[in-house]
């Protein structure tokens, strides 16, 4: 054990001291909304938000079903350094005209929501009374893709960037950057503003691999895809250089320079993120959008299955005792959810939860090990579509109808996002394997949908009650 | 499934609720080569165990006995067909009124009797649809099966579709037809939403019927008396059950009601130790120390208390959970609570 891990460690018990002070008499759940970019983590919040606030029908939300729950409402900011999650911003783009979906999330931000409900236990009744605050936290998901590099040095990160660039789908887009990684000499003497070219191409080549027809998830370090606050700072002017793992750079070489960078970049950026907003969490939501890896084909899909797996292993699940109570707690409950599923027949639900087995096996056995509890589910916390079964030349296809969003094409359809189709997406696989191993290239399309009207004042939904029981429903005991 | 790889992705395209394929390779106008049917919008987690029934437990015996005694009933209802038929054939050579109205008569009887047998088959059919409901809904439940659970909740709505007791209820069900959700979490629902004031019915069926057995055998002056009125008071209370229920308890029902819930009192009986000791400590101990009547009176309430249980057990459509059934020890602050027959006081959770 090295300084900084006791010092890690440090922080981790003052903050899970002071956690359990407060837990004591206001009781709070810090909920993990993770989830790579454009998973739907600010939609998934904002749905989440409003449904509690407005009572939603949550008919599997035991407490709200049974009438437990009293009064819900938006506590003020209680972290004075971190912005508050802009929820009626978001909810004017949900429902104004014309409906869009929130744009991606540039910041990190926060929002707690305080719960009153009728505790059932004398103890609860007699200490906080029944009072419950939900913490969720929201932020670009490329920033989630920084964790992993917490446990790598720059020499392994480099080549293992390196490496997985001159593989397909990928070595298609590196050209320009390949071509400067070949007349970079990491021994020659430091260069700005060679390295700021390199940085510049390399960024590039992230973001091409990011577009919906390659759709690959492995993308670090998150923050040159999405700068936040460090647009043009120092910390971000390093790339990949083409190295062996175990190289000793020379000081005041072009290798040194970028290590040292790399160095920064993980001690200033990415453990302060770390440490501020996933090391206390104390349940886990991870959302996963499986349906736009599947349409951009099995590439994706794997490459989504190794960042989660990789992502995943940097959060501290298990079961919780006394003394983690005191010490820093462990995630209990982590729920799997594959977003969008609005975008498929329910008929098919059943297929997509297989395939998120298959996607976040790893994670799973992770923390069936640790001793937490793990679920899967198929879920839409907006729901945008409704069901059709349309009768083809005498084959019945389970279809969804809506307004595809404009620019969305199927086949040689265009929409432009006032139109209303039934979209028939394709047929999962009985064998979530299938998905993993590249037999269904070209055989789904996955249209995506405006947002739909509120109904009754609400959103219609997928198993969002399902998940808040999963997730907070024992907290109301 | 046959033609699999055809099945690609397309688009229909909705104009007044009718399809227009898109999906056109040539220049074509898009002709409408599709039916469009909307999905019925909205009208406006642990297992459990299923109660073994009998036929599951009972072992299979060569079915000579059965041979036995229809060829005897058919040989009575025979001998009595006839008798009657001789009967009314002197009374119509003595007088022709006389044998009209006895012609009536029989009649009559044989009209009662053709009721009597639909009603009991009628139960007997009733009885076993609840019992292939706690299957499906056990299904559904443990295996998360969807078709089990279309089934299970539909058996549910049918089964009380026309109970005015569960009108509001029923009305709150309906509103999530339309919702998607998983099979177990669908039959949980209903459960939720269906079974709780019948629950609550029970809970104070069983308690009202313990009492009466305590009190009933605390008043007796003879012991052979009280053997029967407790007998009595535990067969109104299992038809009551199976009524609350939605159960058709006709005698054969409720005889074969009887058998399942003494077969599952013998399943979990080894399970009920505690509630062994707190039958001595009761019935032996304390209040046995006050009044030896009184005591015995204790000990069969109590027991009839297991029994309700039991019978609760059998039927309940949906089988309960192990977190939130009814336990003994529940009924028993009730048990002692005389006096307040009428306040159905609502410690009950």
């Amino acid at each position: 054990m090295n300084v900084t891990d006791v010092f890690d460690a440090g922080r981790l018990a003052v903050g899970g001291l002071s956690d359990f002070a407060t837990g004591m008499f206001s009781p709070t759940v810090r909920l993990g909304v993770t989830g790579l970019s454009r998973a739907g983590k600010t939609v998934f919040i904002t749905a989440l938000v409003h449904a509690l606030l407005k009572g939603a029908r949550l008919p599997l939300f035991e407490a709200q079903a049974r009438g437990r729950i009293g009064r819900v409402y938006l506590e003020p900011q209680p972290d004075d350094e971190l912005p508050r999650f802009a929820y009626e911003d978001h909810l004017a783009t949900l429902t104004g005209e014309p409906r869009r979906w929130p744009e991606g999330t540039r910041r990190i931000s926060q929002l707690r929501l305080t719960i009153e409900y009728e505790p059932n236990g004398l103890i609860a009744r007699n200490t906080h009374g029944g009072r419950l605050h939900l913490d969720i936290v929201d932020y670009p998901g490329e920033w989630l893709l920084d964790l992993p590099l917490l446990s790598q040095s720059y020499q392994q990160w480099s080549a293992t960037t390196v490496a997985a660039s001159r593989k397909a789908p990928r070595a298609a887009h590196a050209h320009d950057w390949h071509a400067l990684l070949q007349a970079m000499d990491p021994e020659a003497a430091a260069d700005e503003l060679l390295a700021l070219k390199s940085a510049d191409l390399f960024t590039r080549y992230l973001a091409r691999c990011r577009q919906d027809d390659v759709s690959l998830s492995s993308l670090p370090p998150g923050r040159f895809l999405m700068p936040g606050d460090l647009a043009g700072s120092p910390l971000l002017s390093f790339a990949p250089l083409d190295i062996a793992p175990d190289h000793a750079p020379r000081a005041g070489s072009l290798a040194g320079l970028m290590a040292r960078r790399y160095d920064s970049y993980v001690a200033h950026v990415v453990k302060p993120f770390f440490f501020g907003h996933f090391a206390r969490l104390d349940r886990q939501i991870v959302l996963v959008d499986l349906l736009s890896a599947l349409n951009a084909g099995a590439a994706a899909v794997n490459d989504l299955k190794g960042t989660l797996a990789e992502v995943m292993s940097c959060f501290r699940l298990g079961s919780n005792s006394v003394l983690t109570g005191l010490f820093g707690k462990r995630i209990e409950k982590v729920l799997f959810a594959a977003t969008k599923a609005d975008l498929l027949h329910h008929a098919s639900h059943d297929q997509l939860e297989n395939i998120l087995r298959q996607v976040v096996s790893e994670a799973a056995a992770r923390a069936e090990y640790r001793g937490a509890v793990h679920d899967v589910a198929a879920l839409a916390a907006i729901r945008a579509t409704r069901e059709a079964t349309v009768t083809q030349r005498g084959e019945e296809l389970a279809c969804i109808a809506g307004r595809p969003a404009a620019g969305e094409t199927i086949g040689s359809t265009a929409f432009d996002g006032t139109q209303e189709a039934a979209i028939f997406p394709g047929d999962l696989p009985a064998d979530a394997r299938a998905a993993l191993d590249g037999s269904l290239e070209g055989k789904l399309k996955f249209v995506r949908f405006t947002p739909p009207d509120l109904k009754d004042g609400t959103f219609p939904h997928i198993r969002l009650d399902r998940c808040v029981e999963f997730l907070i429903g024992d907290r109301f005991a | 499934m046959t033609d699999k790889d055809k099945r690609e992705p397309r688009a229909f395209v909705i104009e007044d609720d009718k399809v227009v394929e898109t999906r056109t390779q040539s220049a074509r106008k898009s002709r409408a080569a599709a039916d469009i049917a909307f999905e019925t919008a909205e009208p406006a987690g642990d297992l459990v165990v299923v109660p073994p029934s009998h036929s599951q437990t009972a072992a299979r015996r060569a079915p000579w006995l059965t041979i036995l005694l229809g060829a005897l009933a058919t040989l009575i209802t025979m001998w009595a067909g006839l008798s009657v038929t001789s009967l009314i054939e002197d009374f119509f050579a003595r007088a022709p009124w006389l044998g009209w109205a006895a012609l009536a008569v029989a009649s009559l009887a044989g009209f009662a009797a053709i009721a009597i047998v639909v009603r009991e088959v009628w139960g007997l059919l009733r009885l076993r649809k609840i019992e292939d409901l706690q299957d499906k809904a056990a299904r559904a439940i443990n295996l998360d099966e969807n078709s089990a659970a279309q089934a299970a909740v539909n058996g549910l709505t049918q089964l009380y579709a026309g109970r005015h007791d569960l009108a509001l209820p029923m009305k709150e069900l309906a509103r999530h037809s339309a919702d998607i959700m998983d099979p177990a979490d669908r039959v949980r629902l209903a459960e939720r939403i269906l079974l709780p004031p019948l629950d609550e019915e029970a809970h104070r069926i069983i308690a009202r019927r313990a009492r009466r057995v305590t009190l009933l055998t605390t008043v007796t002056p003879a012991a052979a008396l009280d053997i029967l009125f407790v007998a009595a008071q535990n067969a109104a209370m299992l038809r009551e059950l199976a009524t609350l229920y939605g159960g058709k308890p006709s005698t054969l029902a409720t005889l074969k009601l009887g058998r399942m819930v003494i077969t599952h009192l013998a399943v979990t009986g080894g399970l009920a130790l505690s509630d062994n000791l707190i039958q001595h400590v009761v019935g032996r101990g304390l209040l046995g120390r006050l009044s030896a009547r009184f005591g015995e009176g204790a000990v069969n309430g109590i027991l009839t208390c297991r029994i309700g249980l039991a019978a609760q057990d059998v039927c309940r459509p949906v089988p309960s959970r192990e977190g939130n059934r009814e336990t003994l020890a529940g009924l028993l602050r009730e048990l002692v609570s005389f006096g307040k027959d009428k306040g159905d006081d609502t410690a009950q959770s």
